[in-house]
C-alpha cells in the first residue's frame, strides 16, 4: 500500500525544470521493538528468528522501538543495538518510542524520531473487557462489510465507510474499528461497530456502538430519530423520542453505566 | 437492448397492478414495444386491470414450463398494438417460477424486439417479489403515503440494493424511483397523512409521479380499463407525467397541492 502526494511548487521554481521532486510517501516499515538493550542478546534472537526468512529482511529498513524499554536507554546502548541488528542484515532508519525522553538520544544519533505517539498508545496494556453485547444471528439480508476485516490488534484500521442508505432490515457491523454511514439509516436497519458510529444522515433504526464492550466508543448522528442506542451494551430505547434532540445533531457517550445523549455544536 | 422494470411495494393493497399497468400503456402510447408481466402467480389481477381475462389461454407458467411457446401465451392489446399482457397462472403456486425460467422468458422478450418489459410484483418479499425483482434494470417502488407502507418500501430497496443480479454482479445499482399513490393534498394540508417531502426525506429518493387518491381507480379497473386511458382523470394526467418522467422528462409535478382553481379549471387547464 502506498499513497504519494505530489507537492505543488512555488511558480518561481516552475520556470526551471526542477532537479528535484518531493513525494510523500507511505511504506510499510518494520518495527524492532526491544525489551533490553543487550546487544548479544538481541543478536541472538534475531540472527535465529531471520533464519526462518534470511532474504524477506536482507538489508530491510527497520524501525527500532525503545518503547517496550523500562528505562530510557543511553546513546552508547543505543550504539550497540543498532551495531547488532545491522550484523544481523537489517538498517535502522530511525527510532520509536516516547518522544519526550527519546528526544536527545536521537539527535544525538542522528536518527528520526518515527511515529512516537502511535508506539505509545499501543504498549499500554489492553484489558478486554467482558463482551457486552452477544453477536445475534445475522438475518438473512445482513449486507456483509465489503473490505477485509482488521484484526483486534490493527487499531489503525481505517473506519469501515458505507455510503448508501441502510434500508430498513439491512444491518451493517464493522468489526474492530469504527463505521461512518454518509446516508441515513432506516427505520428498523441495524448500524453496528466496535468502536464509534458516526451517521451523516438522519439515524431513524438502532445503533449500536462499542459492541465488543469497548466503553469509550461513541455515537454521532447528524439527524436523530433513533430507535434504540447502545453502547458497549447499555442501551436506551426512544419510544417517544426526546423533543429536544429529534432532529437535531445529537452525540451520545457512556459514563459509567449511564448512556448520555446531547446535542452537537450547541 | 430492452429495459427491464419492476414495479414493486412490499406492501399489499397500493396500487402496484394499476401502476403497471398505466405505466405499460403510457409506454406503449409513446409508440414502445412493451411487454407486462403478471409475476403474481395464483392471485392474477393484471389481466382484470388490462381487460384482457376472457383472452388469457396460455399463461406465465406455461411458457416457463414449455407447454406453449412464449408467443402463443403473450396477449396482443386490442387498444394499443404495440403492446402485449403476459397473465399470470390463476391454478398454481409461486413455486412453479423458476429462476432459469423466467430468465429464458425474459430473454426471449428482449429477442423479440421488446423495449421495455414492466414486471408486475406480488407484495410481499417472497420468491414471487425476488424474482420480479432479480433481472430487473429499473424499479418503481409504489408506496402510500403512510408509515407501514413506507417502511416496507424501505426494506424493498434494501432488497433492490442486494438482492438482484445487478448488485450481485456489482454491474451499476438497480434505478430506483418513487411512485406515491393514494395521494391527497387536502389530508396532508391537515396533517393525517405524510406529505411528498416527508416520503422522499424518509426514503432519500426522487419520486417519479404522484398519483392522486380518485374513485376513478375503482372504476377503471372494474371496467378492465387501465386508469391512464381515462384521458378526463387527474389519475391519468398523473400516469402520464410519470411516464415522462421514466423516458428522462423534466416535467412540473402536479396533484400535490390542494387545488385552488375551480374545478373547470383544474379539469381542463393542466
Amino acid at each position: 500500500m502506498s499513497t504519494n502526494l505530489e507537492f505543488s511548487l512555488p511558480e518561481a521554481a516552475q520556470a526551471l525544470p526542477p532537479v528535484i521532486d518531493i513525494r510523500y510517501g507511505q511504506v510499510g516499515l518494520v518495527h524492532v521493538r526491544v525489551r533490553t538493550t543487550d546487544p548479544g542478546v538481541i543478536l541472538d534472537e534475531l540472527t535465529g528468528r531471520i533464519a526462518a526468512a534470511p532474504h524477506f529482511f536482507r538489508r530491510t529498513a527497520v524501525c527500532l522501538d525503545l518503547s517496550a524499554l523500562d528505562q530510557v536507554p543511553e546513546v552508547a546502548e543505543i550504539r550497540a543495538v543498532i551495531e547488532a541488528v545491522r550484523r544481523a542484515g537489517m538498517l535502522s532508519i530511525g527510532l520509536a518510542g516516547d518522544s519526550a525522553t527519546l528526544d536527545g538520544v536521537a539527535s544525538v544519533l542522528n536518527l528520526p524520531l518515527l511515529s512516537g505517539l502511535r508506539t505509545a498508545i499501543r504498549s499500554v496494556p489492553v484489558v478486554q473487557p467482558p463482551q457486552a453485547v452477544p453477536p445475534s444471528p445475522v438475518p438473512a439480508t445482513a449486507v456483509p462489510a465489503q473490505a477485509p476485516e482488521p484484526t483486534a490488534a490493527d487499531s489503525s484500521a481505517p473506519a469501515l465507510i458505507h455510503t448508501q442508505p441502510v434500508r430498513s432490515g439491512q444491518r451493517i457491523y464493522a468489526r474492530h474499528r469504527d463505521l461512518i454511514v454518509t446516508a441515513g439509516v432506516g427505520a428498523g436497519a441495524e448500524v453496528m461497530a466496535d468502536g464509534c458510529l458516526h451517521v451523516y444522515g438522519a439515524l431513524r433504526g438502532r445503533a449500536m456502538a462499542g459492541a465488543h464492550g469497548e466503553l469509550a466508543a461513541r455515537v454521532f448522528c447528524q439527524d436523530f430519530q433513533a430507535e434504540l442506542v447502545s453502547i458497549a451494551g447499555v442501551f436506551r430505547v426512544f419510544e417517544t423520542i426526546p423533543a429536544e434532540l429529534a432532529g437535531k445533531p445529537v452525540q451520545a457517550w457512556l459514563t459509567g453505566d449511564d448512556l448520555h445523549f446531547a446535542r452537537i455544536g450547541g | 437492448m430492452a429495459e427491464i422494470i419492476v414495479v414493486t411495494s412490499g406492501k399489499g393493497g397500493v396500487g402496484k397492478t394499476t401502476t403497471s399497468a398505466s405505466l405499460a400503456c403510457g409506454l406503449a402510447q409513446r409508440g414502445k414495444r412493451v411487454a407486462v408481466i403478471d409475476f403474481d402467480i395464483g392471485l392474477r389481477n393484471l389481466d382484470l386491470i388490462m381487460g384482457c381475462e376472457r383472452r388469457v389461454v396460455y399463461d406465465f407458467v406455461n411458457v416457463i414450463q414449455g407447454d406453449c411457446t412464449l408467443r402463443q401465451a403473450l396477449i396482443k392489446d386490442k387498444r394499443i398494438d404495440t403492446l402485449c399482457v403476459l397473465a399470470a397462472s390463476q391454478t398454481r403456486d409461486k413455486d412453479a417460477l423458476s429462476d432459469a425460467g423466467v430468465r429464458r422468458v425474459l430473454d426471449e422478450l428482449a429477442a423479440d424486439g421488446f423495449e421495455y418489459i414492466i414486471c408486475d410484483s406480488p407484495a410481499g418479499i417472497e420468491k414471487g417479489a425476488h424474482l420480479a425483482m432479480y433481472f430487473a434494470d429499473r424499479a418503481v417502488v409504489v408506496v402510500n403515503p403512510e408509515v407501514s407502507s413506507v417502511r416496507d418500501s424501505d426494506r424493498i430497496l434494501g432488497l433492490l440494493a442486494s438482492k438482484t443480479q445487478r448488485a450481485e454482479r456489482g454491474n451499476g445499482a438497480v434505478k430506483e424511483h418513487l411512485l406515491l399513490t393514494r395521494y391527497s393534498p387536502r389530508r396532508v394540508a391537515s396533517g393525517e397523512m405524510m406529505s411528498v417531502d416527508d416520503v422522499r426525506e424518509i426514503l432519500g429518493l426522487d419520486v417519479v409521479g404522484v398519483v392522486p387518491e380518485s374513485p376513478d381507480v375503482l372504476s377503471a379497473s372494474n371496467a378492465g380499463t387501465p386508469v391512464i386511458l381515462n384521458g378526463d382523470s387527474d389519475v391519468s394526467g398523473a400516469y402520464q407525467d410519470a411516464v415522462a418522467r421514466l423516458l428522462g422528462e423534466t416535467v412540473p409535478m402536479r396533484f400535490t397541492q390542494e387545488p385552488r382553481k375551480g374545478f373547470f379549471a383544474r379539469m381542463f387547464g393542466g
